[in-house]
């Protein structure tokens, strides 16, 4: 009997699941309708960022410092796309690290990409990998350019010093391991003319908000809602598009279903013990 | 789509393989365990494989083992590098003593580097900015409203002192203001890994099966 029951309560379990991936397809599929806007209609953080980008002087360069996690990089992807584009469309060098091994993997992949779709090679430099996480951020301060690099922007950085102060800005792509946080903490503190952007997951908000409105992060993409409106903003119907806006309401109406569901259930054994106890009176 | 996987064979045979995986991962919701289990060891060899060759590749041959060899002399601050890798790489079979000494190292100077960080970047740019300044008056009614929620949050953590009628009620109000807060972080999350869901199913879709591209 007791079998039967727990068979029938997985096969539920089961049924719902599959119903949400088929769900999240079909919205996928059929596209969001015409009223139902991703995009967050409050312009701040998308103007903040803007304008810490146009303080870049013509042929400036801008240090990526590519650390997102696996886990949580599709989220953010097409946002991070968006702004490389936008830099690299403004004639700005980028010089790509990362202080975490999940991030070099990310970042190798998204060089390829940006060979791949033919960004010359001039404007963007490989700076490999570099452990030690918040002292290696130190480090780089006085040194970042690596002797294996070569190339013009090498070059370049190596006149102006070869550490952080050779750069105009500071594209943080952050991941939980090494976020902008550590940023402000190491970097903000040495290097006070270096202009800090970040875009990070949702997760990360609650954490990085403060730093932005305390103006120690220059600008910040920090949810799904702002990334959407920058790569709306820089490149309206292209390339780097958010999730679906209709797959994500899907989504967050089944989330609200299954908090009704335990919601209800725990009234009903309140009720239940309620009418129990008055019973027993 | 996600781009990071080019059409030529390597990329095509790069995708049916995530694509198998990722279906691999969902078939955990339907009470598949053991192929999933194998799609976690697969994981855990990988990602294990990918640091020592990274380990290797990108730190210890060029930022340890090619300046000792070219230039020895020129780097002595690089020799006392030499017998702490050693000790690492050998923690399992060395005395704890010894085995202790890098590890010791590596704490202590993050831990050094994090506590730094965080009063000079963190604590006192935060209280700074959490002064309210005369100002106009909606400033000031949000700065108040900050430090009320703030000392009421603080409150709620008072354990183990005695208390009266007044901060047991404020402990309570502090108690619903963190939770309110706790759910409006999971909110955010709730968000995120729908992204991440929705981008998985979008790549079955778009990049594996090609249908609406």
């Amino acid at each position: 009997m007791s079998n039967d029951r727990s068979w029938r309560a997985r096969s539920r379990g089961w049924l719902a699941a599959i119903a949400l991936l088929a769900a999240l397809a079909g919205a996928l599929l059929v596209g969001s309708p015409a009223g139902l806007q991703l995009p967050n209609p409050d312009h701040s953080a998308v103007s903040q960022l803007r304008s810490a980008i146009a303080g870049i002087p013509a042929n400036g360069t801008v240090l990526v410092a590519f650390d997102p996690d696996i886990g949580t990089y599709p989220e953010i992807r097409f946002a991070v796309r968006a702004v490389i584009d936008d830099l690299i469309s403004r004639r700005a060098r980028l010089a790509i690290v990362s202080y975490t091994p999940e991030g070099r993997a990310l970042a190798l992949a998204e060089i390829a990409r940006l060979v791949d779709g033919g960004t010359p090679a001039g404007r963007v430099l490989d700076l490999g990998f570099r452990t030690g996480a918040e002292a290696a951020l130190v480090t780089s301060v006085a040194s970042i350019v690596p002797d294996s690099a070569s190339g013009a922007l090498a070059d370049a950085l190596r006149s102006r010093g070869g550490g952080l102060r050779a750069f105009d800005l500071a594209l943080i792509v952050a991941g939980v391991d090494l976020g902008p946080r550590s940023w402000v903490e190491q970097v903000g503190t040495r290097v006070p003319g270096l202009p800090l952007v970040a875009v990070a997951p949702t997760s990360l908000r609650p954490e990085l908000e403060p730093y932005r409105a305390s103006g120690q992060l220059d600008g910040l993409l920090g949810t799904l809602r702002d990334d959407a409106a920058y790569a709306a903003s820089v490149e309206p119907g292209g390339a780097h598009r958010p999730p679906a806006s209709l797959a994500i309401l899907v989504g967050m109406l089944a989330a609200l279903a299954v908090l009704l569901q335990v919601g209800s259930r725990n009234i009903q054994a309140r009720v239940r013990r309620a009418f129990d106890r008055r019973e027993r009176w | 789509m996600n781009g990071l996987l080019s059409s030529d064979p390597a990329g095509v045979a790069g995708t049916w393989v995530a694509a198998l995986l990722t279906i691999v991962v969902f078939g955990r919701l339907l009470g598949e365990r053991r192929v999933f289990g194998l799609a976690q060891y697969l994981l855990a060899g990988l990602a294990t494989g990918y640091l020592l060759v990274l380990a290797v590749r990108e730190v210890l041959v060029p930022r340890l083992v090619e300046p000792l060899l070219h230039n020895a002399g020129a780097r002595p601050a690089l020799w006392p590098a030499v017998p702490l890798v050693l000790a690492l790489a050998g923690a399992a079979y060395l005395p704890r003593r010894v085995a202790g000494v890098p590890v010791a190292i590596l704490v202590g100077g993050i831990a050094a580097f994090a506590l730094g960080g965080a009063v000079v970047g963190t604590v006192l740019p935060q209280l700074a900015g959490a002064i309210v300044a005369p100002g106009r008056p909606a400033t000031v009614v949000n700065g108040l409203i900050a430090l009320l929620i703030s000392a009421l949050v603080l409150v709620s953590f008072l354990h183990g002192v005695p208390r009266r009628r007044v901060t047991v009620g404020a402990a309570a109000a502090g108690r619903w203001l963190v939770i309110g807060g706790l759910g409006a972080w999971l909110g955010y999350l709730l968000v995120s890994r729908l992204a991440l869901l929705v981008d998985r199913v979008g790549f079955l879709l778009f990049d594996w099966l090609g249908i609406g591209r």
